[in-house]
């Protein structure tokens, strides 16, 4: 049923987005692969949540388009919108139903019924731990339990793109770990994931691509991998004992810096044979060491890079 | 945005009024009792007590000339909240998106909301008539007519709380178009009185007052008789309803309030 079996997942061209005088989305153009896991990621404000609305209909479009599995979102709006699964960062929940009907009658909108669909809807509550709650609303719930409903809806009419707007906002580490292993079991199975996060560990650990926003405007896309390793990728810091009288040439050599408040050596990007090569240099100089670290960049350190500029 | 006539998600539709049926279900201690006691304290109060010494009005006594405009008043009262308040309320609480990200159209989700104030409407109509059975024995005698003056003027109300589901920024302001329009465009609209015995200019005053022409022709599936020809009538509150149900369909297809 896709628009043509080649097209990407989703599909965005010069998306702009104005509420009046302010430009929430700004020129915006990305495609997310078939079976990607794909991290949306920005500072607050920077439109990712506008750009997630209009991708899925909760936004009219000022300019550009948006094709999800080639089905253009405005003028085929009704396929495009089968294939999509939202996971909203707002609860939206029908406070009148059981979350158990949430789920069929979500489906029902879906233009799906009958008895498949209870079932799916008892097998998303079994899996998401939700059997218990299945005839209480929405609002008896914990934090956590309507995080997993919001999942469990977005998945009930089995869509080919899954959207996840914060979907570890508030969670503890226990049940954000159990949503992880979630997620890349249906990734694992065929969907395509999109993800907006402030974690950013969450992005490093799920994503295979990342796009990052600011401003509206794209700064950023790449995989994961190589979003790591723009910036150094690793910092060799060694403490010595006492000031340093000068840094020993072969250090200089390997691009060291002094810091002498800290009375610490830094290097980046040391190659690993470097390492001992350091500490001897260091030891051979007639000083102690007093403490080393070794720090690999994360994604938060590219992520402040790159929205700092 | 194109395919806004479309109806091809019948499921979806059928959806949206069994999800409409279920939240009036419940709030039926707010909309089904209410309707039903209030009729049946007018019929104690107006036409029974005071009623027994007036004279027939319309050939009929005056209890049960009161139980068409009973009926009328809380048709449109409670088709105006059926819709204005489930939108409303969707909007103000985002579960209106779980309608918005789903292949419904314009006009699936427009017609899911109608068709649920129809039924809400036959509902309290059926209960209200019952009333009015027991309590004066009237019964309609031209059911095409009942049945058709209901659908038509839920149809229009239900449309005209869309709108204002729509265009409400808080709950109050739904209640402005009860309060300031609704309330005294009914009162004066001829559910205690038939035209004849107002005075010359406030009777002409009525005759550009829609609510006249839903009562007036809605009695006459009652009575048999009516101040203004019943087709005309009909005429005028199709008119409005179908005028409605465009503006209703067009705000909804624009996403007016609803997609920002």
């Amino acid at each position: 049923m896709n628009g043509s079996p080649k097209a990407p997942a989703l599909r965005i061209d010069r998306l702009c987005k104005r509420y009046g005088g302010f430009t929430a989305v700004d020129g915006i153009s990305l495609e997310v692969a078939r079976g990607d896991f794909f991290g949306f990621l920005g500072p607050n404000g920077a439109g990712k949540t506008t750009s997630i609305n209009a991708i899925v209909g909760l936004a009219t479009i000022t300019s550009g388009t948006i094709e999800i599995f080639g089905y253009d979102n405005v003028r085929a709006w009704r396929e495009a919108r089968g294939l999509v699964g939202l996971a909203p960062q707002e609860y939206n929940f029908d406070r009148y139903l059981s979350i158990r009907d949430v789920l069929i009658y979500q489906a029902g909108y879906y233009g799906l019924r009958g008895a498949a669909v209870r079932k799916r809807a008892d097998n998303l509550l079994e899996r998401f731990g939700l059997t218990s709650k299945a005839n209480d609303t929405f609002v008896r719930l914990s934090g956590g339990m309507k995080r997993r409903l919001t999942l469990a809806r977005a998945l009930i009419h089995e869509p080919q793109l899954l959207i996840l707007d914060e979907p570890t906002a508030g969670v503890d580490v226990e049940l954000r770990i159990e949503l992880w292993d979630l997620l890349r079991d249906l990734n694992a199975a065929g969907t395509t994931i999109i993800l907006t996060t402030h974690y950013l560990e969450e992005a490093e650990a799920l994503c295979k691509n990342i796009a990052i926003v600011e401003g509206g405007k794209l700064v950023a896309m790449e995989s994961t991998a190589k979003l790591l390793a723009r910036r150094g990728t690793t910092t060799l810091s060694v403490t010595v004992d006492r000031p340093l009288a000068s840094v020993p040439p072969a250090l200089v050599a390997l691009g060291a810096i002094y810091e002498a408040p800290t009375r610490t050596v830094r290097l980046f990007n040391v190659p690993p044979d470097a390492i001992a090569a350091t500490l001897g240099e260091l030891g051979a100089a007639g000083y102690a060491i007093e403490n080393v670290d070794f720090a690999r960049s994360s994604l938060q350190d590219v992520f402040l890079d790159l929205v700092k500029r | 945005m194109t395919d806004v006539w479309g109806f091809r998600n019948p499921i979806g539709f059928a959806t949206l009024v069994k999800r409409e049926l279920v939240r009036t279900y419940k709030v039926i201690n707010q909309v089904i009792w209410p309707p039903i006691i209030t009729t049946i304290l007018y019929v104690l109060v107006f036409g029974l007590g005071l009623g027994s010494r007036v004279q027939n009005v319309q050939g009929v006594p005056y209890a049960a000339f009161l139980i068409p405009g009973l009926i009328m008043l809380q048709v449109i009262d409670q088709t105006y909240g059926e819709s204005s308040s489930s939108l409303f309320q969707g909007r103000f609480m985002y579960s209106i998106q779980e309608l918005l990200v789903s292949p419904l159209s314009a006009l699936e989700i427009v017609t899911g909301f109608i068709v649920a104030s129809i039924l809400r409407a036959l509902l309290i109509a059926m209960l209200i008539m019952s009333v009015g059975f027991v309590m004066v024995h009237t019964l309609p005698q031209n059911w095409v007519l009942f049945f058709g003056m209901v659908v038509l003027v839920s149809t229009l109300f239900g449309a005209i709380g869309i709108i204002f589901g729509l265009l409400a920024e808080k709950f109050d302001h739904i209640a402005v178009f009860t309060t300031f329009v609704i309330t005294p465009l009914v009162f004066v609209g001829g559910v205690f009185t038939s035209a004849q015995f107002l005075p010359p200019l406030v009777r002409r005053v009525s005759l550009v007052n829609p609510m006249f022409y839903m009562i007036d022709a809605f009695r006459f599936a009652f009575t048999g008789r009516s101040d203004v020809p019943v087709t005309l009538s009909i005429a005028i509150v199709a008119t409005l309803a179908v005028a409605s149900l465009a503006i209703a369909l067009r705000m909804t297809a624009l996403g007016y309030k609803l997609r920002v």
